[in-house]
């Protein structure tokens, strides 16, 4: 029995010397921090190098942003809400409006922008002594040193494109994705032109109704259109939506 | 009379014609009290004087018994506050080493980090001084007040130099070590008076442990004392500068009163009395405020008195080494002293930083069956040198 303990567990002097290798082992450490500094962060005094691309508060640049209200539906934790605000020339536009009390930090409103309006930015001290404090608007969302870097990009690579020999991934949504009309469904209300953030929908008579009357269908520039789907949220018969190219 | 008239300043040589001077060597710390006496003293017996013109109070102020009694109520002064010192000073070299041991900083607030302590201190002071309903009084409080005196008297007793020290006396380590091995049954007994559990494993630990150390730690002064031919401290220190540091032929020795005094010390990889991830915080449990803040402190003097005495059994003392000359040695040889004290604390923080607590079961076995049979031969060696001639 003991013959078997010891062919198993061999006794080798490095093992009765067991005290040995924590004091060898500690030691090294320590001659290494004595003359580096230790690793640890003052942190009020002294911040770690964020990259340009650090997901901190969500930055908007005001003049690029469209506000198709992308960036509210693909939020997780519903913290983005459009509101209406005067831009430079006095006209209401839309924009988002964020509750950083409840951002995540996820960055998902500036992977998903269309435009790229929306930004992550190095920010994230961000205490205020009041709720009411953290609700963001659009013009103070505005960070000043916003670089190119900041910008984050909802990549795609396509089955069809691999396929084709052509593997170089897509980084905009509505390079993929259009939107589709249903005429037969269509109506020619025109609000799917109105509410279009881009003025990618232009109306041509198309064709008659059941009237006899001549129709008016939407058609979509897709140079213009960024899939924002807000045509396809407010028209009022459900005749829209966005196919997917594969 | 003028305020010139009243102060007898005096260096050594004035000293000695003193008719109450209690030293036969040159007391360094004696002449400073003494003097301090005389500028105080002197001061206020001239103030008395000013105001009530001859009277009997300054005179007997100024008079040789009474200024001898406070010359040495502030030499006793002066050894308490510059230990003290020392084991602040110790307590922040523990707290930075630590933190590099562990890759992070350690202190850092108000002079580097030292002034911590002071603020450690200044807390347990705002704390309420509480006292458990069950516990027994006497036992509680006067345990308490026995551990924490015993192991000042000790770091106290330790000289820094030949010339920095309360008493010259030939039994040397063989007081400092019965009174530091006195720590232990008070634990036991405060232990045990704390009505609690875990105080009361403490305690037992502390007794259990203790008798194990113990024995190789005092084989090994022995052995010291052999081939210094005494136990006075100064006589050692003085034998090694002659010879070589004791460190050389005994460094078995070195090592085995290393372990056994990180043991007495209570220091982390022995540290079961205290244990305080297994038994709260052993058998100072019940111990609020300033109590446990003065238990602290009286452990630090504790491991600040290990240290010296490494350095001063084994380590040349305050000379800074045999082939230096001796006015080289004789150039502040207390601070050489609490150097190389401090480099000793060093290594008993790397070896806290290195291994974890042992069980109990493991350090009886270590006393008992690896540090009394190599003290034993340390002290065949010691024999061996002595009666060769080697020494």
């Amino acid at each position: 029995m003991a013959m078997k303990y010891l062919d198993k567990y061999p006794r080798s002097t490095a093992k009765r010397l067991w005290v040995l290798k924590p004091l060898w082992s500690t030691i090294k450490l320590f001659s290494k921090t004595a003359v580096r500094r230790p690793v640890t962060i003052q942190y009020p005094y002294e911040k770690e190098w964020l990259p340009d691309n650090y997901r901190g508060r969500p930055g908007l640049r005001f003049d690029m942003c469209v506000g198709c209200g992308v960036c509210e539906r693909a939020c997780p934790t519903q913290c983005i809400k459009m509101i209406e605000v005067p831009d430079d020339n006095g006209n209401m536009v839309m924009r988002p409006q964020v509750f950083l009390g409840r951002c995540a930090f996820c960055g998902y409103c500036a992977e998903f922008c269309p435009t790229n309006a929306m930004t992550v930015t190095p920010e994230y001290e961000l205490a205020e002594l009041y709720k009411k404090n953290l609700f963001w608007g659009p013009r103070r969302l505005h960070f000043e040193d916003t670089t190119p870097e900041m910008e984050v990009h909802y990549e795609v690579t396509l089955q069809s494109d691999i396929d084709a020999g052509n593997p170089e991934k897509r980084v905009r949504p509505f390079e993929v994705d259009n939107p589709v009309v249903d005429e037969g469904k269509c109506i020619g209300c025109k609000k799917c032109e109105r509410v279009c953030p881009t003025g990618a929908v232009t109306m041509i008579e198309k064709g008659v109704n059941e009237k006899g009357k001549p129709k008016l269908v939407p058609v979509f520039s897709h140079d213009k259109c960024i899939c924002c789907e807000q045509c396809v949220i407010d028209c009022p018969k459900d005749c829209i939506h966005i196919e997917e190219v594969l | 009379m003028a305020l010139k008239d009243w102060i007898n300043y005096a260096d050594y040589s004035d000293l000695q014609n003193f008719a109450y001077y209690p030293y036969e060597t040159h007391n360094i710390v004696y002449e400073i009290g003494y003097n301090l006496y005389q500028v105080l003293g002197g001061l206020i017996a001239w103030i008395i004087d000013v105001l009530f013109p001859n009277n009997g109070l300054s005179t007997w102020l100024m008079s040789g018994p009474v200024v001898n009694l406070f010359a040495i109520v502030n030499l006793a002064l002066i050894i308490f506050l510059v230990i003290f010192t020392g084991v602040l000073v110790s307590l922040w070299q523990e707290r930075k080493t630590l933190g590099r041991f562990m890759d992070r900083r350690g202190t850092q607030i108000g002079m580097k980090g030292f002034l911590q302590c002071v603020a450690d201190g200044f807390k347990t002071f705002m704390k309420e001084n509480t006292t458990p309903k069950k516990v027994d009084k006497m036992g509680y409080t006067w345990t308490l007040s026995l551990v924490i005196g015993t192991s000042v008297l000790v770091a106290c007793m330790l000289p820094l130099s030949d010339r920095f020290y309360i008493v010259d006396y030939d039994a040397g380590f063989l007081i400092v070590m019965a009174i530091y091995a006195l720590a232990p049954l008070f634990i036991l007994v405060s232990g045990w008076a704390q009505n609690n559990k875990y105080t009361l494993i403490g305690g037992m630990r502390a007794a259990q442990s203790m008798i194990s150390y113990e024995i190789p730690m005092l084989i090994t002064v022995c052995a010291v004392a052999i081939l210094a031919g005494t136990f006075n401290i100064g006589g050692v220190v003085a034998a090694q500068n002659e010879t070589m540091w004791y460190v050389i032929p005994m460094a078995l020795g070195f090592i085995v009163f290393f372990t056994a005094s990180c043991a007495e010390a209570e220091r982390t990889p022995f540290d079961l009395a205290e244990s305080e991830s297994e038994l709260v915080e052993g058998w100072q449990t019940e111990y609020a405020g300033m109590k446990w803040g003065l238990i602290m402190l009286g452990d630090y003097l504790r491991g600040f008195a290990s240290c010296a005495m490494v350095s001063l059994l084994f380590l040349g003392g305050w000379n800074i080494a045999p082939f230096v000359s001796a006015e080289a040695n004789a150039f502040l040889p207390e601070l050489v002293q609490l150097l190389k004290g401090w480099f000793v604390f060093f290594l008993m923080i790397w070896v806290r930083a290195s291994l974890p607590r042992v069980r109990i079961d493991q350090i009886l076995n270590l006393g008992w069956k690896v540090l009394t049979p190599l003290a034993i031969i340390n002290l065949g060696i010691a024999v061996v040198l002595k009666t060769g001639g080697f020494f």
